[in-house]
């Protein structure tokens, strides 16, 4: 862990921030309630709490995009109230959001300096020098072998986020906010992002770290803030409280992540892959899954779990190799007629690829199986209401009505229309990708659950994730890619983060 | 009831079945003939063509697509017909031969955009040339005489109301139900707001856009069979055009070019009103050349308010 020295903490002890009394209501609904909080330079601050707490809205309050209802904000000793981003931004306060930014048609040194490219004496812009301080923009956040010409299309996700972070790191705040900086992060990128951390404050940067990793907050932060439905119920260093203790601050309940160790499954063979390939991110992955099983498949973030699971799902078509499902030839050639063979799919990332914006939480639930409502040409309103009411009050999605825009539910409950979306069709096969991504640790134990009552239900459940211990938490057995290829598969007893991160990275060493 | 009747306010169906409502009184107040039983039909007749066009053009758009080649469809169909009824004498084969005309330049966008995966707005705008040409090879560019069955699709009368208007309301309400009640009209609805997750829920995509180019198609050789019997010629230039009318209708109805918004209901009182708007220009005597240009401000107004009232977010 790292700490302040109490010197330097006791020299710069004027705070930069001092939150009083905030409030904050849209409409009749009240998101923030009587929040105060002082930031002083050089400090780290972890903000935790569930999806809905109020984190985000805080924050854009802090950053100018949104005004108090009530209370006062006190900025480097004086009473300020940012009426706009760029407001803030001249203040000093910089924000890299969780959702990526970044323009991919562009190189990365073109990102960085958006808003503000030089130009040479042609009135063309000056590339020497765009390159040449992206370079040294990348590398004083530790990611130096992101090259500032590349395309930041090509970029991983991960990337994309450091350079959202070298951009607002380039601008000297004296206040950061990161909204789940490390979501997207491999280890190695982690561990370069926080010792730009470690830097950042011994310079005396305040930073507001918003996370679900519970773990990394310990490490990392200074003091840790739980939000619990718009108000602070804790405050305090991670030397005086604890991972369950934050967790029943955030949920009001204890969490159960532990494995529960279920009944022998069946013996027949779900689905059996072998050789498969797409030709470009997937080689030669053969595996078998048994029915009621949750199988996990765990790999670094461009490891091929989610072109894997698009295969399985008739989004991406194989090159070579086999796949049977339950003894009978399956070569989708899309993700409809893997429906119709009893494969659903839930995927990653639920803005872009799962919800339906424009549609009520009902009908958000019923898109995948209108063909069983009331059977045939036209969906009856009665039987998909009815059917689709039971299966979200069975997931407990709350709601105020089914006939509400998907969009105003929290993400937990956003991913639990997901799950009903999947459940109502039927499946015989249920592919997760990163199920929980982004997902408040209440609606993580939730999920957890909605996922073993499946499964015990004789559901063959594949899940697959980027989080070791949500694989732990839930797989009987793992399969772990690296690069594309399949580099082991691990029984419940012999699964620990140690073996499973060693085969992760196992091809990236070779 | 209070928020029913607030839902109601918001809706842009509304707020143009206000503006059609206002039309309609300023021309009855100031000009005599404006309710006389021939004008209102002639105002039905015109917005029939427009209305049956723009039920499929709606689908496409809530779908996410858009189909620029509609006037020409309803040329080249028209042509087609005329000329099979010349050939053969059959009115059934000329009638076949006109909406089969309009479907397959229909599914031939609808392959386009699914197979060859072009953007449905330069897929089309092709077929808009395409269509016009092989509609011009045809006649030689000559008009073709028509008559038979269309004549009384295009100029008949049903209990003292044009063919074509009756046709038009039976389509509507068949259109509107297939929308909000078929499992296509909601796969449809579905596809235009979100592609991706439509698709990676397992909804047939493909097919889904398949059908609305092909639907689309279909009901332009519908109007172009109900055009050339109203004049009784079918002209190879006829429809040019349309697509702009048609455009206009579905997105004064309130059907968001973004996708997955979109009512069947406005796209009728769209139509209305872009027919009424050219009755105003020629009751109040004024220049056709200023009828131009106000269907272009019309449509640039309408998606303006729209874009307006969501404001800079959207773009992101």
């Amino acid at each position: 862990m790292i700490t302040t020295p109490e010197v330097e903490r006791d020299k710069a002890s004027a705070p930069l921030l001092a939150l009083d009394r905030i409030e904050k209501s849209f409409g009749s609904n009240q998101v923030l309630a009587d929040v105060s909080l002082v930031v002083r330079p050089g400090e780290v601050i972890g903000l935790l709490g569930e999806n809905g707490a109020g984190k985000s809205t805080m924050m854009n309050i802090v950053a100018g995009a949104l005004q108090p209802s009530g209370g006062a904000i006190h900025y480097a000793g004086a009473k300020r109230n940012f009426t706009s981003i760029a407001e803030g931004i001249q203040a000093g306060v910089a924000f890299v959001h969780q959702e990526l930014s970044v323009i991919g048609s562009l190189s990365v040194a073109e990102n960085l300096f958006l808003g503000s490219l030089p130009r040479n004496r042609l009135g063309l812009v000056d590339f020497a020098r765009i390159y040449a301080q992206s370079r040294d923009m990348l590398d004083a956040i530790g990611a130096t072998w992101i090259d500032p010409k590349m395309l930041a299309g090509t970029l991983r996700a991960g990337e994309q986020q450091l350079v959202e972070i070298a951009r607002a790191a380039a601008r000297k705040p004296r206040l950061l906010i990161l909204d789940e900086p490390t979501s997207s992060l491999t280890p190695h990128e982690v561990s370069a992002f926080l010792s730009y951390v470690s830097r950042a404050r011994a310079e005396g940067t305040a930073i507001i770290f918003i996370t679900h990793r519970l773990e990394e907050a310990m490490t990392i932060c200074d003091r840790l803030l739980v939000l619990r439905n718009g108000a602070i119920v804790s405050d305090c260093a991670p030397d005086d409280t604890s991972k369950a203790q934050i967790i029943r601050d955030m949920t009001g309940k204890d969490s159960l992540f532990a494995y529960r160790d279920r009944q022998k499954h069946e013996t027949e063979v779900a689905l059996a892959l072998s050789g498969i390939s797409d030709g470009r991110l997937i080689e030669d992955i053969s595996l078998t899954v048994r029915r009621g099983e949750i199988f996990g498949l765990f790999g670094l973030v461009g490891a091929g779990r989610t072109e894997l699971l698009e295969t399985i799902c008739g989004a991406r078509r194989a090159s070579s190799g086999r796949m049977e499902l339950f003894g009978q030839v399956h070569v989708p050639a899309s993700p409809h007629q893997a429906l119709r063979a009893g494969v659903a799919l839930v995927p990653e990332g639920r803005k872009t690829a799962g919800i339906l914006p424009q549609h009520s939480v009902r009908r958000n639930a019923s898109a995948a199986s209108l063909r069983n409502m009331g059977g045939g040409v036209f969906v009856s309103a009665k039987e998909e209401a009815r059917k689709t009411r039971a299966e979200l009050r069975a997931l407990s999605v709350r709601m105020t009505s089914d006939g509400q825009a998907i969009t105003t539910l929290s993400g937990g409950n956003q991913q639990k229309v997901m799950f009903a979306r999947a459940l109502l069709s039927g499946p015989r096969l249920l592919l997760l990708d990163e199920p929980t991504h982004g997902v408040d640790v209440g609606a993580k134990s939730e999920l957890y659950e909605i996922i073993r009552a499946a499964a015990d239900q004789g559901l063959t459940v594949i899940v697959a994730s980027s989080e070791l211990p949500e694989i732990t938490a839930l797989c009987d057995r793992v399969g772990v890619l690296s690069k594309g290829r399949l580099a082991g598969l691990l029984e419940r007893e012999k699964m620990n983060e140690e073996t499973l991160l060693r085969l992760a990275f196992s091809e990236h060493e070779a | 009831m209070n928020l029913s009747l607030r839902t109601l306010l918001q809706q842009r169906e509304f707020s143009v079945f206000a503006m059609l409502l206002l039309v309609a009184l300023y021309l009855t107040i100031s000009n005599e003939y404006f309710l006389s039983h021939r004008n209102l039909m002639n105002v039905g007749r015109q917005a029939s063509v427009v209305a049956i066009v723009a039920l499929g053009q709606a689908l496409v758009i809530i779908a996410r697509g858009i189909d620029l080649s509609v006037g020409s469809v309803i040329g080249f169909s028209a042509v087609s017909s005329a000329l099979v009824m010349q050939a053969t004498g059959s009115d059934v084969l000329a009638l076949l031969a006109g909406l089969g005309a309009g479907m397959l330049a229909g599914a031939l966008n609808g392959l386009m955009v699914t197979r060859l995966r072009i953007n449905p707005f330069i897929a089309t705008l092709g077929m808009l040339s395409v269509a016009r040409g092989v509609a011009l090879l045809m006649t030689g560019g000559i008009p073709v005489g028509y008559s038979g069955w269309a004549e009384w699709l295009g100029a008949g009368r049903v209990a003292g109301i044009p063919v074509s208007v009756v046709i038009m309301f039976i389509l509507v309400a068949v259109v509107h139900i297939v929308a909000t009640r078929s499992v296509i009209g909601r796969e449809i609805y579905a596809v235009g707001d979100n592609p991706k997750a439509a698709r990676l829920a397992g909804i047939d995509i493909a097919k889904t856009r398949m059908a609305v180019f092909t639907l689309t198609g279909l009901l332009a050789g519908l109007g172009g069979i109900i055009l050339a019997g109203n004049l009784a010629s079918a002209d190879p230039n006829l429809g040019m055009g349309y697509e702009l009318d048609v455009i206009a209708a579905v997105i004064l109805g309130g059907t968001a070019l973004s996708g997955g918004r979109g009512s069947i209901i406005g796209v009728l009182i769209g139509a209305m009103l872009m027919a009424l708007l050219s009755n105003a220009f020629v009751l109040l005597s004024i220049s056709a050349y200023w009828q131009v240009v106000t269907k272009g401000l019309i449509i640039i107004i309408a998606v303006g308010v729209d874009g307006l009232q969501r404001g800079p977010d959207a773009d992101e």
